[in-house]
Order: structure tokens, then sequence, then C-alpha cells
């Protein structure tokens, strides 16, 4: 069984975060933002270390869900939409908050998710591949 | 590997710390942060903001297509083959446009309101599960079901049904584009409407326009004051000077109309039925009555008007330019985003063509036109509910004496649910009275010998069959329906105004009036046996009502209902003060040629009458007193160049407020030295005070050994209205001027914004907007010209849409609020009625009247 690792290749930071993106927009369509935390690991798998995943995952969703609200923006009043919920709070006239802290939000979710994805991958590689070498020492000492 | 395990378990943490986060409500943001995400949250609310040009919707139950027109203002024009289709599209487009509202309005009406705003709403709970609409709502579902042999009653039900079955469609498919915003940012799923909801929310009207406790203030007030000619002078429920709602008495037959509205018990000769002797109040211990006012002072009412009432007329042929009759109609509720009513206008060839407004969530329009009919409602404002102190066994406080023996509260369980929290027990208690209202205080109950004993006998919790009423008034064309529909109308009473394209107008103070036997009404009383209590009703053909009187015009202002002199019933108040009646009865007797632009101009008509009456008083004890006042001079010359309309840019609009609370403050001393939070009577008595040159209250009893004369009074009250006036607005005149303060706020129904905040005309005045925020006043706005039923006008102060992000979440409010001093108009939306969707479509030759339609199919 191949590793989960030589399946994926390792990309340069940028076209990793262009296919963050790409997933995040897919994802984001379903209406949920837990789906982030997939487009962060999926995009994780074309990294090869923590930080750059975490990389990948936060600017990949933040990307999205920016071109999410400048679309949303022009066609559903979205800036609108984030006067009123920030005046809710007592914030009036500062709507672009609303989207700043989802945009953040969001790249968190997508960062984490990234992070997670890596160090699952590194675990899971190295659980079915390496299994040997972590049994032996087990066995020694008993 | 261990290495590895752990660098997974700590990347867990980030995950489990967000979805935590975006979870968790804040504060008000039950929904948690997770909804201002791009998509699935509150954004989405922008797209259904928009629709599409043409719309079909599968409506499953339908038996034929739907036609909708959706005009310029958002309002539908639906056309169906039967009336059953039309209702299950009105209920779709109800559900649509205001689904948070009549979710919102029913939970709250049915004690289930913590289920969506947690433990805060668990005292309205508390209070409204006490007076059990829900249950007096499944009572009248219950009588309809078993009386549906009658066709009427089927009939009504069936549009009930369809009513449930359209809400329930577009509940079925709401997608998040279509879920309204109040919902996400609560965190909640709103679940199918039921037959029930429907006469919840009936319910509701009725206990908003007829349920108060006006037994408590009574006794209140005269335990306070504790001097009865005092009592009697100051506080009576019928006010001097006010004209009459019935000029000439008309009754029906009796043996056409044999029963009271809604077909209860009535007596016309009630003298051998009421008992002459009079039972004792039965004093309720302050401490509790201040408890029990306080925890209704706290609930919400949607329906609450506040004396400010509401106002109809109409003019018959002899008094209109046209020759045949026009009607207005303007009732004054409280003012809410999004609006409580829902302009619709819905067709059945050869059955049904009724136009004007609907409550969302009910099937019918309230107020409104036929092809033929117009109609508009006031209220009456009657006392309806009495309080009845139950005198409890001292071995047992479950029981209480009732006809010789002791009989146990009936108990029901009302548990509460609450969102977020444990259920909370409650326990309602009801005599053969009514509920124990005393239940909602929590300091009762707690030892046997002071349980709850104070029950509510409100004619309202009896089986209504309002929703009967307004389903054949809908389809009545002349006077006969009109007289069969209210036949039917039984809560709340209502002045139910009427004009026809036969030259007929008539007004019917239509409602159950009981008759009391044993007790007046007024105040709370111990009945310990059946001779004590209601014990009949007003039969329907003598209740107040005048048809085609001779004066040529009829005119309702929640003014007292009829001469009492010379009626042989008796309606308890409060009535209003009456100036508002005084007003139009004054406008519509001096004009004989009254158009509709004329009833557009006496709706807008911000005159103050109790200015009018009292400053000329003020005026003249100023100049007879010869002071020298440079500041007071210049209050009067305010007062001098005034024209007694409350306009928004000067000052002597606020500095009559100020006058007027200071002539009460100064003349009536008798009453604030007893104690200072009684009110200071009503300005019709202060009226009368002046006008007779009452020694007695004008003298100011707390100066010893001096007599005041009403010119000193009336100085005094002019130099405290201008330091109180300077003491709230400062020494800059520019902070004076009336407009300033006197502000209009539409409230959303959750407090999460307002439309409006802008200056706004009126007062106690024909255009009602009392207080400085004004946050009351005309709920809906109709002229009705029965010479051509094409150019009727409507308005709300909202828009049609409860989608904040719609442009018809306002636009009507515009028009509401926009005064146009050319014409001394306000704005309204023209009542587009075509009885074909071809007629309509063909007369929209400029592609403005049709904003988009809606198809739908089965």
């Amino acid at each position: 069984m191949r590793k989960i690792d030589d399946i994926f290749p390792s990309l340069k930071l940028v076209p990793a975060i262009i296919i963050a993106t790409i997933f995040a927009i897919v994802l984001e369509l379903s209406g949920s933002w837990v789906t982030m935390l997939i487009a962060g690991i999926l995009g994780s798998l074309f990294t090869r270390t923590s930080k750059r995943a975490f990389l990948v995952g936060f600017v990949g969703v933040a990307i999205a869900w920016t071109l999410l609200f400048a679309y949303l923006s022009f066609s559903a009043s979205a800036l609108e939409i984030a006067d009123f919920f920030i005046g809710l709070l007592g914030l009036s006239g500062m709507g672009i908050l609303v989207i700043v802290i989802s945009v953040l939000l969001g790249a968190l979710l997508g960062g984490f998710g990234g992070l997670l994805g890596r160090n699952a991958v590194q675990l899971i590689d190295e659980a079915l591949h390496e299994p040997a070498k972590e049994s032996a020492p087990q066995q020694q000492t008993t | 590997m261990k290495k590895r395990i752990i660098s997974f378990c700590l990347s867990l943490v980030g995950p489990a710390v967000l979805i935590v986060l975006l979870t968790m409500p804040i504060g008000p943001l039950a929904g948690g942060l997770g909804i201002i995400q791009p998509i699935g949250g509150i954004f989405d609310v922008g797209f259904g903001a928009r629709n599409p040009a043409a719309q079909t919707v599968k409506l499953p139950g339908l038996t034929a297509q739907v036609d909708v027109i959706i005009d310029q203002w958002g309002i539908p024009h639906i056309y169906g083959d039967t009336a059953e289709d039309a209702y299950m599209a009105l209920g779709y487009l109800h559900a649509k446009d205001r689904l948070f509202q009549m979710v919102l309005q029913n939970y709250l009406a049915s004690g289930r309101i913590s289920e969506i705003v947690g433990s805060r709403g668990v005292s309205s709970d508390k209070f409204y599960r006490t007076i059990g609409l829900a249950r007096s709502a499944q009572n009248t579902l219950d009588w309809c079901i078993a009386h549906q042999a009658n066709p009427d009653i089927a009939y009504s039900l069936s549009v009930v049904d369809a009513e449930v079955q359209g809400v329930n469609a577009f509940i079925d498919s709401m997608s998040s584009a279509m879920t309204p915003i109040e919902f996400k940012i609560l965190g909640f799923t709103p679940v199918h409407w039921t037959r029930l909801d429907i006469f919840i929310w009936s319910e509701m009207m009725a206990w908003g326009l007829s349920g108060g406790f006006e037994d408590f203030y009574r006794q209140w007030v005269r335990e306070t004051i504790d001097n009865d000619t005092m009592y009697d002078e100051l506080f009576p429920d019928v006010m001097p000077f006010d004209v009459p709602i019935v000029p000439e008495q008309t009754n029906l037959s009796l043996a056409t109309y044999p029963d009271a509205p809604g077909g209860k018990p009535a007596t016309p000769n009630p003298e051998g039925l009421v008992s002459q002797t009079m039972v004792d109040k039965a004093i309720i211990p302050n401490e509790k009555l201040d408890a029990l006012m306080a925890v209704i002072e706290d609930v919400i009412r949607p329906f609450e008007e506040e004396m400010l009432g509401s106002n109809n007329w109409a003019v018959s042929g002899l008094r209109s330019a046209t020759g045949e009759p026009i009607l207005a109609n303007d009732p004054h509720l409280g003012l809410q985003a999004p609006s409580l009513w829902y302009e619709a206008h819905i067709v059945v060839p050869g059955e049904i063509d009724v136009t004007g407004v609907t409550l969302p969530g009910l099937p019918g329009v309230i107020l409104g036109h036929t092809a033929h009919i117009a109609w508009g409602f006031t209220n009456v404002g009657a006392d309806v509910l009495d309080v009845f102190v139950e005198q409890l066994n001292p071995a047992n406080s479950s029981t209480y004496m009732y006809n010789g023996q002791y009989r146990a509260f009936q108990v029901v369980d009302e548990t509460i649910r609450v969102k977020g929290g444990s259920d909370v027990p409650f326990d309602v208690k009801i005599s053969v009275h009514g509920p124990l209202i005393d239940s909602v205080v929590d300091t009762y109950g707690l030892d046997s010998d002071t349980g709850s004993n104070i029950a509510m006998n409100w004619t309202g919790s009896d089986v209504s069959t309002a929703l009967l009423a307004i389903s054949k008034l809908n389809r009545a064309n002349d006077l006969q329906g009109y007289y069969d529909a209210l036949y039917w109308w039984d809560s709340p009473p209502q002045n139910i105004i009427y004009a026809d394209d036969a030259g007929n107008i008539a007004i019917t103070v239509c409602g159950r009036f009981p008759i009391r036997s044993g007790y007046t009404g007024e105040y709370p009383v111990t009945a310990l046996n059946d001779s004590i209590g209601m014990v009949s009703n007003i039969p329907y053909a003598l209740i107040p009502r005048s048809v085609n009187p001779s004066q040529g015009y009829l005119q309702s202002a929640n003014q007292k209902s009829i001469d009492f002199g010379s009626y042989g019933f008796k309606l308890l108040g409060p009535f209003d003060d009456g100036y508002r009646g005084r007003r139009i009865d004054h406008l519509l007797a001096t004009n004989n040629n009254v158009t509709v632009d004329d009833m557009k101009q006496y709706q807008a008509d911000s005159l103050e009458v109790r200015a009018e009456e009292i400053v000329p008083y003020v005026t003249y004890a100023w100049v007879s007193a010869g002071d020298v006042n440079t500041s007071i001079e210049q209050a009067v010359n305010w007062l001098d160049d005034w024209d007694y309309v409350m306009d928004t840019d000067i000052v002597a609009p606020t500095f009559w407020m100020y006058l007027r609370d200071a002539i009460h403050y100064e003349i009536l001393d008798e009453v604030r030295s007893i104690d200072s939070a009684l009110p200071l009577s009503r300005t019709p008595i202060i009226e009368k005070i002046i006008k007779d040159n009452n020694a007695y209250y004008l003298d100011d009893h707390t100066t010893n050994g001096t007599v005041e004369t009403r010119n000193q009074i009336l100085v005094r009250a002019l130099h405290r209205a201008l330091n109180d006036m300077i003491g709230d607005f400062g020494n800059d005149p520019a902070n004076w001027v009336y407009g300033v303060h006197h502000r209009v706020f539409v409230d959303h129904l959750a407090d999460f914004t307002y439309i409006g905040g802008g200056p706004h005309r009126g007062q106690n005045t024909l255009n009602a907007a009392g207080g400085w925020r004004v946050t009351h006043g005309p709920s809906w706005r109709m002229v009705a010209d029965l010479s051509n039923i094409q150019m009727s006008y409507g308005v709300i102060p909202a828009g049609q849409s409860g989608n904040l992000f719609s442009p018809h979440w306002d636009d009507l409010f515009d028009l509401w609020y926009a005064f146009d001093e050319a014409t001394q108009q306000y704005g309204y939306n023209l009542l587009y009625f075509y009885n074909t969707a071809e007629a309509f479509r063909a007369a929209d030759t400029t592609n403005t009247m049709i904003e988009r339609t809606v198809t739908f199919v089965p």
C-alpha cells in the first residue's frame, strides 16, 4: 500500500493555496462552515510540513470567503446585512468588521484543518508503513 | 510514533475550540457565530429578498392553478378558482413574507416564548398560560368542529385548513435563503403550523383589545383617594363634552337575531334577571395588587392600544361630493416592524372579491372593502373583564366557596419549556369564574392561608366566533350581509363602520356585552353564588347601532358608544377622552361636500382640540394678571400665534405638552397631595373644571388661608411649564422645537432594529401620535370611495415583507410618513382592485403597477 504522501505530490505554495481555495468555495456552497476543515485537510495533502499546511488552509479559505463575500456584496446586500448584524452588538456602521471576522474565522478553520490533515497524514503514513520499528523495542522490554 | 500521536492530538485542539466558538450562543445570538459564514448563514437572506419576475410554485393540495400578481408595493392579488385554493396561496405568502412574525406572536400568545428566547420569557409565559389564550383557542376549535354541520362554520374551518396547508407548504420548502434572519440569529427552527395556531392568534387579538384589568386600577385609585365624591368627579368612565358614536339608535328584529353576538344567550329585558342588591367590593391587599399590576404592566401586548385609540368615519351621499358614501378608517395600535397587518386582495369568481389588511396567519381580510361594501374598526374599550375574589376554604386553600359548598379548583398543568434550560413546572388554578391570575405572582401561594384566589372572568375566554364573522364579511355585498356577518362578531367589542354602493352607511358597537347581576363590574367582588356575575348579554338586535342617520355621517374614535341616559342597557367603560371624536364630528358636520382628499386630510389632521379648548383661558389669565416677565411673555406669544396644529417646526406644541401637565398639576393639588403616584385625572375633567370655574378644585388647598382663582392657577401653570421645559431641554430655543423630540419609531418585533426615527406631527389628535417617542399610531389608513371602489386607498406603516433587506421592508412606511404640506395629506397606495389577473395586466399600461407574478400549481 502506497503512502498518502506518495499519492499526492508536494506542490509549491501558490498552487497548493489555489487548490485549497477551489475546495473551500465548492464545499462552502453546501452551507456548512465545518467543511472548511475539510478544505484545509485537502489542501494539506499537497504540502509536507505542518507550517505550510496551516498556511495553505488559512490563506486558501481566506481567499475563498473573500471572493464569496465580494460576490455577495454585489448580488445579495452582504454589506447591508453585515451592518445590521454588527448593529445588534451596538457597533453600527462597522459591518465590514463582520466580514473581516467571518473571513478570519473561516481562515482559522482552514488553517487548523490543514494542520489536522498534515498530522493525520503523517500519523497514518507512519502507522501503516513503519510498524516494525515502533513495535520491536516494546517487545524487547517485556 | 508517539510524537506523531501527540502532534495529531494537539492538532485537534484548534478545530475543537473553533467548533465550540462558532456554535456557542453569544448573548442574543443564540445561533452562534457560525451564522456569519458567507453561505448558509445570515448572508443568504440577501438572496431571499430578491424574487424572479415570474415564479411557479408547487402547492400540494390545490385543486387548480392559482395566479398571483404581486404589485409594485409587494401586495399580492390572489386569483383562485375556489376559496380553499385562494387561502392556501395566502397562507403560503403569509409565511413567505412574515413567518418569523407569525411564529413569535403565536409563541407569545400561547405562553411558549421561552422556547425561543430562553428563560427571559418565563414570566411572560406564566402570564399568558394563566389567562389561557391557548385553552380558549382550543375550546373555539373544538366548538367549530362540533358545529361544522353549519355550512358557514364548515366554510370557516375549510379556509383555516387551507391557510394552514399553505403555511406548511412554505415551511417544508424553506431554503436557507428564505429562512428569516431572526430564526438564524436566535437559532430557532420553526415547526408546522396547526389549526390551533390560527385560533390562538385570533384570541390574542381579542385579548389585546379587550383584556384590560381596569378593576384593579379603579380599586387602587379609589382606595388611595379614599373620598368617593372626589373619585366620582375626577375619575368617571365617561368623559364630559364627548359626542356619542351612535346618534340615532337602530334596532334589528329580535325574531331574526334573538341571541347575543356569537349566538351567546341574550336578554332583551334584564330587569327580572338581575339582582338589584349589590355585593360589597372585595378589597385586595395593596401589596398583592401592586405585585399583580407590576406583572401585568411588564407583559408584552402586541395589540395594545394606548388611550389614543382609533378612528373611523363615513359620510353618506348627503354629505359627499360624489353623492355616494366615502369611508375612512385608521386603527391606532403599536407600530411594529414587520407591520401587524399584511395587505392582500383575494378573488374567487362569484364568491370573493375582497381587499384590505389581513393578520399574517389568519385567513381573511380584517379591514377593507369588497366590490360593493367597505368597513373599518375602532376599539370600543368596554370593560368586559371582571375580577372575582374567591373565598378560600380556611382548612384547604385548594377549594373555594360557591353556591353553599366548597369546590375544588380545576388545576391545569402548564409546564413551561425553556430553551437551553430545564422545564419550569407551572400550574394554573381555575374557578367557576375563570383562571386565578394571581398565580403569576411568585410571592403568593406559599402558605395555605394566602393561596391564589383572584379569578379573571373575561368574555373573551369563551368560544369566539370572530373568524366566522370575518369570513362572512369578506363575502358580503350589502347591508343585510353586514348584519348577518356581524351577528357572529362577539369578541373583542369593536365599533364597526360600514358603507356601501347602494348609499347606506352604518355603525355597530359590536360584541358581546355582558349583563351583570349583583355587582357593577367596576371593582373586584366576591361572588358566593350564581346570582352574582355575568348572567346574560345584550341581544345583537339591540346593541348600539346606527343606520343611515339623518345627519348624513357617522364617526367613532373610542368615545362613549351612545347616550346611556336613553339606552336601555349599560356598557362599562372607560371610554376615550373624546377629543378626536369631537374633532372629526366638527369636521364632518361642517362639510357638505366631502371628497376623498378631504378624508385623507382628516386622517392627517393634527389639531390639538385640548389646546384649542384650554389655551385661550391660559392666555386670558396672563393678560388679566398684568405681570411683567419677558420669558412668560414670550411663551404666551407662542400660544397666541399658534393655530393648535402639532407641527414639527415650531415651539408652541412643545410648550403645550408641558403646559398641559402643569395645568393638571396646579389644579389637582387635592389628588397629588394624597399620593404622587396617583394619575391627575383626565384632560376633559380639567377642561370642565376650568370652563365651570370650579372654585373647589381651582383653589390650592395646600396654601392655608388663601383662596386661589382660576387665573392665578393658570398663570402658575405657565411658570411651571416653562421651568419644566427649560429643565428638560435647556436654554437653547432651537432645542424646544417640537420635531426635535417628537419622533416616530417603528421598532422591530425582536428589537433588532427600527424604521423611521424622524420628526412626526400630531399628538392626541386625529393623526394619533402620543408621547415624545411615538411608537403607537395609525397601523392602517384606508379611504374607500364607494362611488368608484377602484379609487380606494390604504397604507401600512412599514412594508409587506418581513425580510429586512427586501425593498418592501419599509417602502410603505415612506408613504405613511411623508406629509405633503401642499395637499395636507400623508401618502397612500392605491388599492388596485381588478377582478381578474387579465384585467390587472391590461391596466398596467405603464409597466409600473405589477412587480412580478407567482403561479401556484397543484
